[in-house]
């Protein structure tokens, strides 16, 4: 078992000391610096948060293809339009396509997704 | 930034003040020329922007001059003109009508800074992009603004090819611009499938070709520079070449763009119709919405590339910049946009709150 407080509670508290109390110390010039680090530390909390949307992500793509699923040959098949004469193969490899961006950007940028509509959905959402 | 007056405290140019207060001298036909202050001017992560106030005896510039030194910078990455050729492109500008700094002076010859650089008046007013989008200040002025950079799009454009002053242009239309973003891909260690996914849409549904203009592939928020709420400059023309007219359009419209005023969707400062208006007015050519989408799309996978370009300077050339490095999480916003642009099916489907 690890010491407590647990790490998320640290970043939780760094993250506030560092935008609470430091960033209006800062000359206005690297004030945005300041809000990198803090955005950093953000995705880094939600990232060790996450329940691993890849192992998911593994299952969406066995489910299309079989045993030889990746995002390497997704890639390659949409490249060449591999599915553009079956609507339903279309439209489940597009369906891929939403729940890995929006997984990404639950992590990576959730205030963008919210800005764009997106509240609820995800990996698991639909 | 307001770059009317220096901080005294930065001087920069060191042993190669001399060399360039001769090559200021000659140019001008000055008989003396004094620089009183350079400071290194923000933001210049491709180019260093030096500003120089400087006292001119005799000559077509004697009295006293606020200008601007424009280099490569030392670690910027690669843009797709010299500096010598930015300034040809440049003086274009001005000559049509384009709100630009006069453009005064260029040099190739690396003896005198050691790189080329060129010369153009300093003008008044800041060029950053959050506050133009943000700052109540200028609320007014967003719509007239918007019209205004239509105009001066649709003045860009009356640069045509051919031109013996910019010969050095090449002619890049979307199919070009299409095969680039997949080598890029094709180098790169991680899949995107969303951006295979938008570039085979953008492959088959290129739209019909228009005669080439001057695009300046970087026409946005943030590339303007304004006084108040006056427009005083169109900046960096690094990445200026031939191409379609509605290039430039998709650019400054693309989300990337909009500074937090998601919204407002040009460039954050308005809705269309303004900038649309003004661009329309002038031109005398209507626009087509569906070609406007098309190369928003182009303009969002451009966005993603530049953005994992920004972090491969981390992940593969050691650059130890946060902010490089960080721009690489930006390629996923681009791609839920061209997730919205392409399927709007799917919008209904997993936006729901």
């Amino acid at each position: 078992m690890r010491d407590l407080p647990a790490s998320r509670d640290l970043l939780a508290l760094a993250r506030e000391l560092l935008l609470d109390e430091l960033l209006p110390l800062l000359p206005p010039e690297r004030q945005r610096d300041a809000h990198l680090i803090a955005t950093s530390m953000a995705i880094a909390a939600r990232e060790a948060a996450s329940k691993g949307w890849q192992e998911e992500l593994t299952g969406l793509l066995r489910a299309f293809y079989g045993e030889n699923g990746s995002l390497a040959r997704l890639a390659a098949d949409l490249r060449n339009g591999a599915f553009e004469t079956s609507p339903s193969r279309a439209g489940a490899a597009r369906a891929i396509l939403w729940r890995l961006t929006i997984a990404k950007l639950r992590e990576g940028n959730p205030h963008f997704l919210a800005a764009n509509g997106f509240t609820q959905a995800g990996l698991r959402g639909e | 930034m307001a770059v009317t007056a220096l901080p005294r405290s930065e001087t920069g140019l060191g042993d190669r003040q001399r060399a360039l207060v001769d090559f200021l001298s000659e140019a001008s036909g000055a008989d003396a020329v004094e620089i009183g202050r350079i400071a290194l001017l923000p933001g210049g992560a491709i180019q260093e922007n030096w500003a120089i106030d400087a006292e001119f005896d005799g000559g077509r510039l004697s009295g006293s001059q606020r200008l601007v030194l424009r280099t490569d910078a030392s670690t910027g990455v690669p843009s797709s003109l010299s500096r010598v050729e930015e300034f040809a492109v440049l003086r274009a500008a001005f000559a049509t009508g384009v709100t630009v700094p006069e453009p005064l002076f260029a040099c190739a010859d690396p003896a005198v800074l050691g790189k080329p650089f060129f010369v153009m008046r300093r003008v008044a007013g800041s060029a950053l992009g959050r506050p133009i989008a943000l700052d109540p200040a200028f609320e007014p002025a967003r719509p007239a603004l918007a019209e205004q950079l239509g105009r001066e799009l649709a003045r860009i454009q009356t640069i045509r090819p051919p031109r013996d002053d910019l010969g050095f242009l090449k002619t890049v239309g979307p199919a070009e611009h299409i095969a680039e973003f997949r080598a890029y891909l094709d180098g790169h260690p991680n899949p995107r499938p969303v951006l295979e996914w938008a570039l085979r849409w953008a492959e088959t549904h290129l739209p019909e070709k228009l005669p080439a203009v001057l695009c300046h592939r970087d026409f946005r928020t943030g590339n303007y520079m304004l006084d108040s709420a006056k427009l005083t400059a169109i900046l960096d023309w690094e990445f200026a070449g031939w191409g379609d007219p509605d290039e430039d359009i998709g650019w400054l419209c693309c989300k990337g763009w909009r500074f937090g005023r998601l919204d407002r969707e040009a460039g954050g400062i308005a809705e269309r119709e303004p900038f649309y208006r003004g661009y329309e007015s002038e031109s005398g050519r209507r626009l087509d919405h569906e070609r406007v989408r098309f190369w928003e799309v182009m303009a969002n996978l451009r966005w993603a590339v530049i953005a994992m370009q920004q972090s491969d300077r981390f992940l593969l050339g050691g650059a130890r910049s946060l902010s490089t490095a960080i721009t690489g999480r930006r390629a996923t916003e681009c791609e839920l946009e061209l997730l919205m642009l392409l399927d709007p099916a799917g919008v209904a489907k997993y936006a729901y709150a």
